[in-house]
């Protein structure tokens, strides 16, 4: 089989590629977080605005990957 | 918990953004691209508001059945499994408006991109601006309705140096 054959839509694997470093990015966040809170845990309250903050940035990168999926490419 | 009251502010104002970014990207739209440009707009504004909305919303429904222990796995398990209802969303939206002729897919990622950006511009704002103590789960004064000072207030830790 010819792989410039292949036919299909093409969005689903771009959002999936798009994820890989948002994913990572949000693990870091989260479990950072956890360790700073397990450390101290007087600063959860603060730690925990700075995390949603954190995850908030993050995933928008794969948003803009689901975006990206929709431009029309010729 | 702290947080869930940022995060309730966070979700009204990203609820007027995502109706200010569908009026005005739907007005462009209309101009550049007609009706498919006035739902592209439309659709990408409200699938953003739903997509950044939707972790808040998860948050502030976690911390509301786990008490607000941020180390429950409940906690983890409500969060993530918010992003399995997003990525299902995802995926309705891709087949049903993928190569639909009945949206301009431009318009849509142009509003995608501007509500994404206003969304984490307000998240900052809503952050910053936010009262948050450094103690999780604390009642301030406004919010018990109290204006007398507590009794006996925490001692400063005199021996750290």
């Amino acid at each position: 089989m010819d792989l410039a054959e292949l036919t299909g839509h093409i969005a689903p694997v771009a959002f999936g590629i798009a994820t890989i470093g948002p994913a990572i990015g949000v693990g870091l966040v989260v479990g950072k977080t956890v360790e700073a809170v397990a450390r101290q845990p007087e600063l959860q309250g603060r730690l925990t605005g700075l995390m949603f903050l954190g995850i908030a940035f993050t995933e928008a990168l794969a948003f803009i990957g689901i975006a990206v999926a929709f431009i029309p490419f010729p | 918990m702290t947080v869930v009251p940022m995060l309730k502010r966070t979700l009204v104002l990203d609820a007027l953004l995502a109706v200010a970014i569908a009026v005005v990207g739907g007005g462009i739209g209309l101009w550049v691209a007609g009706t498919p440009g006035v739902l592209g707009a439309v659709i990408g504004a409200a699938l953003t508001f739903v997509f950044m909305g939707l972790t808040a919303l998860t948050v502030i429904l976690a911390a509301r059945t786990t008490k607000g222990d941020l180390l429950s796995p409940l906690f983890f398990g409500i969060v993530l499994g918010g992003w399995m209802v997003k990525l299902a969303i995802f995926l309705v939206v891709a087949i049903v408006f993928g190569r639909s002729p009945a949206i301009d897919p431009l318009v849509l990622f142009f509003t995608v991109v501007a509500s994404v950006v206003g969304s984490l511009a307000i998240d900052v704002y809503a952050f910053m601006t936010s009262r948050m103590g450094y103690v999780s789960d604390v009642k301030l004064p406004h919010e018990t309705g109290d204006s007398t000072p507590p009794k006996s207030s925490p001692k400063a830790d005199e021996s750290s140096d």
